[in-house]
Order: structure tokens, then C-alpha cells, then sequence
């Protein structure tokens, strides 16, 4: 039986040979179903230690760039595993670059490690005005749509998406989370969202939480 | 070589604070210092919302001018605020900037026709920053193109190839550079920008990494940076650099600059600054 709390210790410090050595293993071994899940669980859990670092300034950028790397091929070995169950979609969640901004690091590092941990992230890009966060979440009716920036003009920005959504009537049915620079206490209350992050790994958790 | 100092920029923390206490001593204090370490002109960035960018520009502009008479380089993502500056300013210096996004060099390059303002061309657009070399070189003549009909010519123009997160892309200095060969080729007359800071964004310690892109940068072209001029890693290695490229005869500068502690046991400009 796998030691999952050592499994989850081990994403966490980004030791990539012992995660796979602990991954090719664990396969080898034909596990049932329920085990597989709780691996998959304790990967995305090694996530929230990453978080962890980060926030307390011993992991950087570049390592949760790599994190989200680690976790997605970690997912992927473990994937024809689960088959057909295990493999739904968490929630799916709409996430951009609001207007006026073309920033996307950070963007780009939630995407990877939400996908990873089993949300379906739908990516608008970057300068998207609140017209396209409309058209896409009303395509696409989303659990949670995720707004980025880092200019201070972005918080402007992200007010008036969140706007836009209350007037075409799709506020009530999402939970909003932004993300950036930008963003605080203070920017998340002007903007009417319903959580923020500057750490990609917490808003990962937060997002789960929610679904 | 052109030093643009990147001190005075409201997204820096201590800097916010300093603008929303109206600390103007504060800021006087980082254009006398950049001006000692030798800048050509000092950036102003108010880093705030657009409901208060004016007000803030106009009090940074005006602390930092009677501070010093340094050419000024003032940096906002709207170009009107841009244009609204420009007669709080003294004398004629860069605006910062222009690029292909949406109207931007329609909205500015009219208005600094016939005078001798400077502007900086970011080669990106719309579709955000580009990693291609071939794409931000096709920006860049779009944009000299759109200059020189109004008289602008290479020479008012700081080029920006942009130099990206060296964590995130590992293949920024060979693009900066690569997209740096080409327009010096094309249009040999134009400066090379770039804000070297972000090379080692989201790094520890980050002299290491702004003083070795400096190095191959300047190297391949670049002579215009957008740096802290008061570090005393990255001061000793533009001065090492360009005594290594044969542009420092008997190594007189370097040699005048550590006397004057620039830096070296005696620099005491980088005040406990991050590196």
C-alpha cells in the first residue's frame, strides 16, 4: 500500500525522480480503483505545500512553473489507470487577462496546475474585454471564472467584467476568483469578486473548495 | 551608453508608500542618486489606478524636476496621459511608450512631430509579447515606418526587443538578442532599450542575473538600458563591459568610477537596497 503522506511530502519538495520512482512502482503493482484516487489526491494535496513555500519565499516562480509541470505528468502516468471513472471534470473554469493587460505568467501558471488538478480550464487569453468573458462563460456555463491582471488599470478592468456578467445574468450562477499583482483585500471588494490569490497553488485550492 | 534609471516607479512598495504620503524628500532622494550614478534620463512611473495617474505623475514630475535636471522619461501605459504630461515637463525628453497595440503610435507619434521628444517602441501588439524573433522585428519596422511620417526620426526612437522573465521563458536573451541584431542591421541609427529587471523577475537573488543579460545584451547591441543604476553589481559590470568591448581606453572610466565608489568597497549609493 502506497504511503500517500510521503508521496504528497515528495511533490511538494519537487523531487521529480522520487515522485516517478514512487509513480512506476505504484503502477506496476496493478492497484484497485479507490487507491488510485487517493494518489491522484495526495499529488494535488503536495500542490498546497508548493503554495506553501511560495508564500513563505522559498520556492519562486520557476519552481511553480515546474510544479504545474510535475503534477500534469504525474496526472498523465496516472490517467489509464482510472479509466473511465476518476476522470470527470472537477468544474469547469473560465479564466482571462481582463482588458488592457497583456500579462499572463501567472495565468498561465494556474491554468497548468488547475488542469492537473482535474478542472476543465477554459483560456481566453490575454486584453479580453468583459464582452468575451460574457460570450464564454454563457457558452460555456463554468463553475468559477478566474480574472487576471497586473497593472494597477486591470482592477478597473475586472470591476467592469464582473459588471458585465451581473447585467447578462450570469453573475449568481459563478463564483469569481481574481488573481495578480494587482490584487488585495481592498481590490477584491471594489471589484465585487469572490475570492483573490497572488499564489497560483492557493487559488487552485480555493477554487476546489468551492465545487 | 544611455542609462535610463527605473527607480522611481510606483509598483515598487516603498515607492507607493512614498506617493500616497506625498514623501517628497523620499523621492527627491532617488532622482539625486540616480543622478549621481550617472543616469541620462530617470523614468517616473506612477504605478497607480487611472483616477489617479495624473495627479500622481504631476507630483512625482514636479518633486523629481526641482530635485534635479535630468531628462525625464515618463512611463504610462495610456498614451494620453502621456500626451497630458508632456508640458509639466521642462525640457523635451522619452515618452514611455509606444507599441502596436490599439492606436497608440496614431495617438502619440502626431504629437511629438516637430519637437524633440524621444519615445520608446515596444515591439509588441495586440497579441500580446511575442517570443519570435521575426514578429517583434516586423513590429519594429511598422513602427519606424509609421516615425518617419511624421519626421521622426531613427535616432528619436528607443527600440524595446523586451526582455521577459528569465524563470518562465528560457529563451529571453536569445530572442532579445536575435530581434536586437536585426533592427540594428535595418535601422543602425536607433537605440536599443530594454527594462533589465525583468530578466531575473520572480528570481533570488537578482543581480546576478540583471548583471550577466546586461553583459550579453550590450554586447549584441543594447545601449540604452532600463535599470537601477545604483546597484553596485550591475554599475561594476556595465563598466567592466564596456571596458572589455574596447570602449574604455586605459580603462579610464572604470577605473574613475571606482575611486568615486560606484561601486566596490566603497560604493554606499545601493542604501540597502535590494540587489
Amino acid at each position: 500500500m502506497i504511503d500517500t503522506a510521503k508521496l504528497k511530502q515528495i511533490v511538494g519538495d519537487l523531487d521529480e525522480d522520487q515522485v516517478n520512482e514512487v509513480l512506476d512502482a505504484f503502477i506496476a503493482s496493478n492497484p484497485a480503483n479507490g487507491e488510485t484516487l487517493a494518489v491522484v489526491e495526495a499529488c494535488q494535496q503536495g500542490m498546497e505545500i508548493v503554495g506553501g513555500y511560495f508564500e513563505k519565499g522559498e520556492y519562486f516562480v520557476g519552481d511553480l512553473i515546474f510544479a504545474g509541470e510535475l503534477l500534469t505528468a504525474a496526472m498523465e502516468k496516472l490517467k489509464p489507470l482510472l479509466g473511465g471513472a476518476g476522470t470527470e471534470s472537477r468544474g469547469a473554469i473560465v479564466l482571462g487577462t481582463v482588458e488592457g493587460d497583456i500579462h499572463d505568467i501567472g495565468k498561465n501558471i494556474f491554468k497548468g496546475m488547475a488542469a492537473a488538478a482535474g478542472f476543465k480550464v477554459v483560456d481566453i487569453g490575454i486584453d479580453q474585454a468583459p464582452a468575451a468573458f460574457v460570450k464564454t462563460v454563457r457558452e460555456n456555463k463554468p463553475q468559477i471564472v478566474g480574472l487576471c491582471g497586473v497593472l494597477s488599470l486591470s482592477i478597473n478592468a475586472m470591476k467592469h467584467t464582473v459588471e458585465a456578467l451581473q447585467e447578462a445574468g450570469l453573475r449568481s450562477a459563478v463564483k469569481i476568483i481574481i488573481g495578480g499583482n494587482a490584487v488585495n483585500d481592498a481590490a477584491c471588494a471594489q471589484v465585487g469578486a469572490d475570492a483573490w490569490s497572488r499564489n497560483a497553488a492557493e487559488a487552485v485550492k480555493i477554487c476546489g473548495d468551492w465545487v | 551608453m544611455i542609462i535610463i534609471g527605473e527607480k522611481i516607479n510606483g509598483s515598487i512598495p516603498a515607492v507607493a508608500l512614498a506617493i500616497r504620503e506625498r514623501n517628497s524628500s523620499f523621492i527627491r532622494n532617488l532622482a539625486i542618486r540616480q543622478t549621481r550614478a550617472g543616469v541620462a534620463y530617470l523614468d517616473i512611473a506612477a504605478g497607480t489606478g487611472p483616477e489617479t495617474e495624473r495627479e500622481t505623475l504631476a507630483w512625482l514630475i514636479d518633486t523629481v524636476q526641482d530635485a534635479t535636471d535630468t531628462p525625464l522619461c515618463i512611463d504610462s501605459p495610456d498614451c494620453q496621459v502621456l500626451l497630458d504630461m508632456m508640458p509639466l515637463v521642462k525640457k523635451p525628453g522619452i515618452l514611455n511608450s509606444v507599441s502596436e497595440e490599439k492606436g497608440k503610435c496614431e495617438a502619440l507619434l502626431p504629437r511629438i512631430a516637430g519637437t524633440e521628444w524621444k519615445v520608446i517602441a515596444l515591439t509588441c501588439d495586440s497579441r500580446g509579447i511575442s517570443s519570435d524573433p521575426d514578429v517583434k522585428f516586423d513590429i519594429a519596422v511598422s513602427i519606424v515606418e509609421k516615425a518617419a511620417r511624421y519626421g521622426i526620426g531613427e535616432d528619436r526612437l528607443f527600440i524595446d526587443p523586451l526582455i521577459t522573465a528569465l524563470c518562465v521563458d528560457g529563451a529571453t536573451l536569445s530572442s532579445f538578442t536575435e530581434t536586437l541584431t536585426r533592427i540594428k542591421n535595418r535601422f543602425p541609427k536607433a537605440h536599443i532599450t530594454g527594462g533589465l529587471s525583468n530578466s531575473s523577475f520572480g528570481m533570488p537573488f537578482r543581480k546576478a542575473i540583471n548583471s550577466q543579460f546586461l553583459c550579453l545584451a550590450v554586447n549584441a547591441g543594447m545601449d540604452s538600458p532600463i535599470m537601477d543604476p545604483c546597484s553596485g553589481a550591475v554599475r561594476a559590470a556595465l563598466y567592466a563591459e564596456e571596458a572589455l568591448l574596447g570602449r574604455d581606453r586605459n580603462c579610464r572610466n572604470y577605473l574613475t568610477a571606482f575611486r568615486k565608489g560606484l561601486f566596490g568597497p566603497k560604493n554606499t549609493s545601493s542604501g540597502g537596497q535590494r540587489p
